[in-house]
């Protein structure tokens, strides 16, 4: 199965920059904004097989931002990744169609895992699509 | 926490201190309200009445006592008026010649005595006041009259009747005597009428106990003996003034020095005779003649204290329970008070907590993927001499583990300030925990810890926040397990039961652990306490636990020994009303 192409949205450059290296380094094609509007931008521009999203960034915050992905790719997999660790956000954020909701610091190992089953799903997602389209 | 609680604990005493003082000022007003308003109203009813009452019986007494006198002067008038009628008939029916002679005279006496013997003596006199003919028990038969004041005022008037005066016989009389002109001579018919027929008259009448009837005359001397006070031809003690107009009624202090009767207010009706010009006295004492009247206001005297007492008693009763209503309202208004303030306390508390674990949280999650990065440099690096390498991946090792650490630490702050909103719904205690234990009982296992569950079959299903319970369920068995620091084995027993009684579930977490000194024992449940070693808990499982099922309306509670292990009894309430609350009640 072909990597996960992977849109990193952290207001924390240290920490995005990091784990876009980390990521890289296993094999995901990874890409890294700072911002709600620059993450719109890029989905926009290309194509991407789930986003890691922040939830607390200045200007458009994160639940903005997955509430305009989702209408723009709805078969985009999200995963909240934020330091807050609000349970109602994170049941917001599941609402508004994000895959998981995970709590930073989180093991590279558990974080592949969880983009594994998002790339899963959205891959799922997409085959029956294209046999809907099909049939 | 203590602190705090004693601060507040003080303005409690405070504010009570205040609330009884503002309540007795509330007792007072409404008393006295409730007072005003209902016996100032019946006080000026029974007023009423009373004046009403009083008018009234002293008319009817006015209107009595004067047909008493009227009654009494008639009797007197129509004896005096019958008596001279009688001497005008011997006279107008006799010549002067014929009444000459004793014999006739001592004939016509006996006629006019013939019935009743009201006359003492008859005697014809001449002009000149010398008696002609006499019958009588006296020998009078040479006395002059000439000179004496009836005889001066007989001529003048034809009749004349006279008050009772002693005369020659010294005996109270008096007399009528009846001018007659026979021709050219002028000649005087005069009879002595008894004292006691006239007295007789008014003594035998008996008004009451202290009432009496009388004549007196203009000067003011008795001229019949009243039946208690003085005597006949005596000088009353009235002052003859205040006998004005014809009749009347009047009310008088009897002066006790003059009457030798004790002091006393009269009533005193009076009717003025017209010939002679007697007056005619009833009297009685007043008390006498109001006995009937303050009888009467004796029972309206009572009845009204009867109900001012009883609205008295009525109002202080009213007042009491409503006092007690209010102060009750107000003392679970203070608790609800005091529980909102120690909510919004610990909420601001969640609050902070909540900022510096997401502020943690950001670097954390740096050093972390700093770490991540190192070790995959590492990795693939070769030119490290072994005991670097080494050296390296057991730093690396435990700057993760030491990030794991702030990490749960932060994770729990953020648990403890979470407010979410309690999803209620049917839960199946049973089948919940058991989901909760299986996770749980591979950490156990490593520890040495059996979980053992007792669970009550067919317990009732329970309105409440599964995931809130399950978290509780997890902290107290958490606990159990690290109590079991330093045994090599133990029993964690979860056991379930319906309480039938207090209608509800119990829940009962049994650990055989090391138990909790008395002393931390009340305080277990505060934030931020704990016995752990450092880096092994927050402290914070507990105080969660505590505010999660008092947000759920239930009760926990815990009972150690040490050496023996601890038993955290929860209680939740079936039907239980605290799920859905979003404040989280705070541990006390």
């Amino acid at each position: 199965m072909q990597k996960a192409r992977i849109l990193l949205v952290d207001d924390e450059e240290a920490f995005a920059n990091n784990l876009s290296k980390l990521l890289s380094r296993r094999g995901y094609a990874v890409a890294v904004v700072h911002d709600g509007q620059s993450a719109v931008r890029a989905v926009d521009e290309e194509e991407f097989d789930v986003v890691i999203l922040d939830l607390r960034m200045p200007g458009m915050d994160g639940i903005e931002t997955l509430k305009i992905l989702k209408r723009r790719k709805p078969l985009v997999e999200v995963i909240i990744l934020t330091g807050e660790g609000s349970i109602e956000t994170g049941l917001d954020g599941m609402q508004y169609g994000a895959f998981d909701y995970t709590l930073k610091p989180i093991q590279l190992d558990e974080l592949q895992e969880k983009i594994g089953q998002a790339h899963q799903r959205k891959l799922i997602h997409e085959a029956a699509l294209d046999t809907g389209k099909d049939a | 926490m203590s602190e705090l609680d004693g601060a507040g604990g003080n303005l409690h005493l405070d504010g009570q201190a205040v609330h009884r003082k503002s309540y007795s000022d509330l007792y007072v007003k409404f008393i006295t309200l409730t007072l005003i308003c209902s016996v100032v109203p019946i006080l000026l009813v029974g007023y009423g009445i009373y004046r009403y009452y009083s008018e009234f019986s002293t008319a009817r007494m006015e209107e009595y006592f004067q047909r008493k006198v009227e009654y009494n002067q008639n009797v007197i008038e129509l004896f005096l008026k019958e008596r001279t009628a009688d001497l005008t008939l011997v006279a107008l029916s006799h010549p002067l010649e014929y009444l000459k002679e004793p014999a006739n005279l001592k004939r016509l006496f006996g006629i006019l005595n013939h019935k009743d013997p009201y006359f003492d003596d008859l005697g014809v006199i001449g002009e000149n006041g010398k008696h002609l003919a006499y019958h009588g028990p006296f020998d009078l038969m040479d006395k002059d009259y000439s000179e004496t004041f009836w005889f001066k005022g007989l001529l003048a008037k034809g009749v004349y009747i006279s008050d009772m005066f002693m005369g020659y016989r010294k005996i109270p009389h008096f007399i009528i005597a009846i001018l007659r002109s026979e021709g050219g001579t002028k000649w005087i018919l005069r009879a002595t009428i008894f004292t006691e027929s006239l007295s007789s008259l008014l003594q035998n009448v008996k008004i009451g106990r202290s009432g009496e009837v009388f004549l007196l005359n203009e000067q003011g001397i008795y001229q019949t003996s009243p039946r208690l006070s003085g005597k006949i031809m005596m000088q009353s003690p009235f002052d003859m003034k205040m006998f004005s107009g014809d009749s009347g009624v009047r009310m008088l202090e009897y002066d006790s020095e003059e009457t030798g009767l004790p002091r006393s207010r009269q009533v005193v009706a009076y009717s003025w005779l017209k010939e002679p010009r007697w007056l005619l006295v009833v009297k009685q004492d007043q008390a006498e003649v109001l006995e009937e009247v303050s009888r009467a206001n004796r029972a309206i005297m009572i009845f009204l204290s009867i109900s001012i007492i009883a609205i008295l008693i009525v109002s202080v009763i009213t007042t009491r329970h409503m006092i007690k209503t209010i102060q009750k309202r107000d003392e679970g208004e203070e608790r609800l008070n005091k529980q909102l303030l120690q909510a919004s306390k610990l909420a601001s508390i969640g609050e902070l907590a909540a900022g510096v674990a997401h502020e943690i949280n950001n670097p954390l999650a740096v050093i972390l993927t700093e770490n991540q990065l190192v070790r995959d440099v590492a990795d693939e690096a070769t030119s490290f001499d072994g005991e670097f390498k080494q050296q390296l991946y057991e730093s690396m090792d435990q700057i993760d583990a030491q990030i794991h650490r702030c990490s749960r630490i932060t994770q729990n702050l953020l648990r403890f300030s979470r407010r979410i909103k309690s999803k209620a719904e049917m839960v199946d205690i049973n089948a919940c925990f058991t989901e909760v234990i299986e996770l749980i009982q591979k950490r156990a296992q490593t520890s040495g810890v059996q979980i053992v569950t007792e669970f009550e079959p067919g317990l009732p299903s329970i309105l409440t926040d599964a995931f809130q319970l399950e978290q509780v369920l997890l902290n107290c068995v958490t606990n159990g397990i690290d109590a079991h620091d330093g045994k090599p084995f133990g029993t964690i027993r979860v056991k379930t039961r319906h309480d039938e009684k207090r209608n509800g579930i119990e829940i009962r977490i049994s650990d055989t652990g090391s138990g909790i000194p008395p002393e931390h024992l009340d305080r277990i449940f505060d934030p931020f306490y704990t016995t752990k070693p450092v880096g092994k808990g927050t402290g914070l499982g507990l105080s969660i636990s505590y505010s999660i099922i008092k947000s759920l309306g239930g009760e926990i509670s815990v009972n150690s020994e040490v050496g023996k292990g601890t038993d955290f009894i929860i209680f939740l309430p079936l039907g239980s009303q605290g799920a859905g609350r979003e404040e989280p009640a705070p541990p006390s």
